[in-house]
């Protein structure tokens, strides 16, 4: 298990490895590639955050979009007020601190009273929540239309493909560093067996409601990142259901519970969604849904597949 | 603050919540047997609000005659379903489950969007804006029609699951599957049989929608997250729970739409949702608090 995960890490670091020289080689001002990458990089983190929490963790989020916009929303509203720059390290730090923080003031009442879909309800409420409460609030989120951030300040795309970057191998490093280290092995047995874990003197809550704060973690610097991107953040756009959607499709296609799942399935995926954008422009999201009903139904344990992806196996039931 | 128009949204409140109730019975039927929350429901309500607006603008026919054509299409969807989708992972936990129930419901929704576009449709007839005087308080017909449905589902539910053999199987099932299957009672039929029911019931959402709401494809994801608020609310697996959650749901919309604003009543009942989560999650008519979770 442990070879093949350092396997799995040293190929993923060496695929995103190769990435660091594409800007180098195509004009990130007029080339298509780095701007693909950019978003395959997002999707790669997004999915590994959520691998995090369902995958190892077997806590289904539906939630990673709330943290997303809630990070977007930091530096938009931090940003127009002056309080952050532009790509500021800072600031895109502090969105991540409060996706994870609302996750854990969020996380330890859901986490302690509830399991399996309850607890992935309660997450898809909480997006819907942020997404009504900045659409009313007023001037500090500017409603329905959103923040317009100053898109003068952007000329290339080049920073924004390398902190996504760094982002992806962070979300990897994150993952990997999880499943060498103790706090792995606590969160694959709370998966496998939560009443064999916490009598093996394991504190369910406490790992449970780690993972997901670093999961929101992630997803708020993505948020952010994003919004630097965007330069426009409404709430339509940046607590879109999609932001959820597509990252739980990657690493199940990919193979949940895995190292190398979420980042196979995110650049795979995003190459099938932007070629669908061109060739079926109307009918592509329509894709995304049948993929991931196909993905269940027929590759259980996702492309990386001959691996142990071993959360399908376990029957898990509302105690 | 006059006595009136606190009753009177009352009301209000509890003719629009019987629709939610509609849909909870059939998630909590569904949640009963498989263990899973259907998120899709939402959906398939949208479309059998199609189904029921299609035949009204194509054939004329009356709404409330619709539904002896969009109730029984939905249960034979809903065995569709099960049998197409479900049966192969029904034992491998909640989780395939749930997600393809989520995948579903991006399928659906981007489907309706395609075939019907995102226009949003509501359905007009000559008695649409009719309403009764009633001691002095207007109530709409249409929403007392989705209130006289509310009522007819859940008692015909109620009599399915009391009085036929098929009903006791459903019930046995959702009590203890192990047992149940003990005596003879296949997982299979009973899943099916109430993934069909469930459909039927948001068969029968779905039409109280199209006489009452204006709908686009992408309403049903709110829509079924506001089932599941009831359900929540009434506890699951449980008929008149189901039921009074959504009601005591639309009450709790009806004042916070009146008393703030119709934005913040979705707020306020997405925070009611979580708190009950939180604190009560096995539902505030629960009797028996030991057996479902």
């Amino acid at each position: 298990m442990k070879t093949m995960n350092k396997k799995q890490f040293i190929l993923s670091v060496i695929i995103l490895a190769v990435c660091t020289a594409v800007p180098l080689i195509f004009d990130p001002e007029t080339s298509y590639v780095v701007y693909f990458l950019f978003m395959a990089f997002i999707y790669v983190t997004l999915a590994q955050a959520w691998n995090i929490v369902a995958g190892y963790t077997g806590q289904v989020t539906l939630g990673l979009h709330a943290f997303f916009g809630l990070g977007a929303y930091v530096i938009a509203i931090g940003w127009s007020r002056e309080l952050i720059g532009y790509l500021d390290p800072l600031g895109m730090f502090a969105a991540g601190c409060a996706a994870a923080i609302l996750a854990i003031l969020v996380g330890i009442p859901l986490l302690s009273k509830l399991k399996g879909d309850y607890f992935a309800l309660g997450t898809l409420g909480l997006g819907e929540i942020l997404r009504l409460v900045t659409i009313q609030g007023g001037a500090f989120t500017a409603g329905p239309t959103g923040i317009l951030l100053p898109s003068s300040s952007f000329n290339t795309l080049t920073p924004h493909y390398f902190i996504a970057l760094f982002l992806a191998l962070l979300a990897l490093g994150v993952t990997y560093y999880m499943t060498k280290s103790n706090i792995g092995l606590a969160l694959v047995a709370v998966r496998d067996d939560e009443t064999a874990a916490a009598a093996s003197g394991i504190n369910i809550l406490k790992f449970k409601v780690l993972a997901f704060a670093v999961a929101a973690f992630l997803a708020g610097l993505c948020g952010a990142l994003q919004a630097y991107y965007i330069f426009h953040v409404e709430p339509q756009g940046f607590y879109s259901l999609n932001w959820t959607l597509y990252p739980v499709l990657m690493c199940v296609l990919g193979g949940a519970g895995t190292l190398s799942g979420p980042v196979i399935g995110a650049l795979f995926l995003t190459v099938v969604f932007e070629i669908a954008k061109y060739a079926l422009p109307e009918i592509h999201p329509i894709f995304s849904g049948l993929l991931i009903i196909f993905s269940i139904m027929f590759l259980p344990k996702g492309l990386i597949g001959l691996k142990p992806g071993r959360m399908f196996q376990r029957t898990k039931r509302i105690s | 603050m006059p006595i009136d128009i606190l009753l009177q949204l009352l009301i209000n409140g509890i003719l629009f919540g019987a629709m939610y109730g509609i849909a909870a019975i059939g998630l909590s039927l569904i949640f009963g047997t498989m263990r899973i929350v259907f998120i899709a429901q939402g959906t398939m309500i949208i479309l059998a609000a199609y189904g029921s607006f299609w035949l009204f603008k194509l054939w004329g026919m009356d709404p409330y005659v619709s539904i002896f054509f969009v109730v029984p299409a939905s249960l034979i969807v809903g065995i569709g379903f099960y049998q197409a989708l479900f049966r192969k992972v029904a034992k491998a936990g909640q989780f395939p489950t749930l997600l393809i129930a989520f995948g579903l419901m991006a399928l659906l929704e981007n489907l309706m969007f395609v075939v019907f576009t995102g226009n949003s449709r509501a359905l007009q007839t000559s008695y649409s804006t009719y309403a009764l005087t009633l001691l002095g308080m207007k109530i709409s017909f249409v929403r007392l029609m989705v209130f006289v449905m509310a009522i007819l589902g859940a008692t015909g539910v109620t009599l399915f699951l009391k009085k036929t053999l098929l009903g006791k199987a459903v019930r046995a099932a959702s009590e203890n599957l192990e047992y149940a299957m003990l005596v003879g009672i296949t997982p299979h039929q009973v899943n099916t049989v109430t993934f069909a029911l469930g459909m039927g019931l948001a068969g029968l959402a779905g039409v109280a929608t199209a006489t009452t709401y204006a709908f686009d494809p992408f309403s049903g994801f709110v829509f079924g997250l506001k089932a599941m608020i009831a359900l929540a609310l009434g506890g699951m697996g449980n008929v008149a729970g189901a039921l009074l959650g959504g009601i005591l749901l639309g009450v709790v919309e009806s004042y916070s739409a009146f008393f703030l604003s119709g934005g913040w009543a979705d707020v306020i009942s997405y925070a009611v949702f979580l708190l009950v989560l939180m604190f009560k999650p096995e539902g505030l008519f629960s009797r028996d608090t030991s057996a479902k979770l």
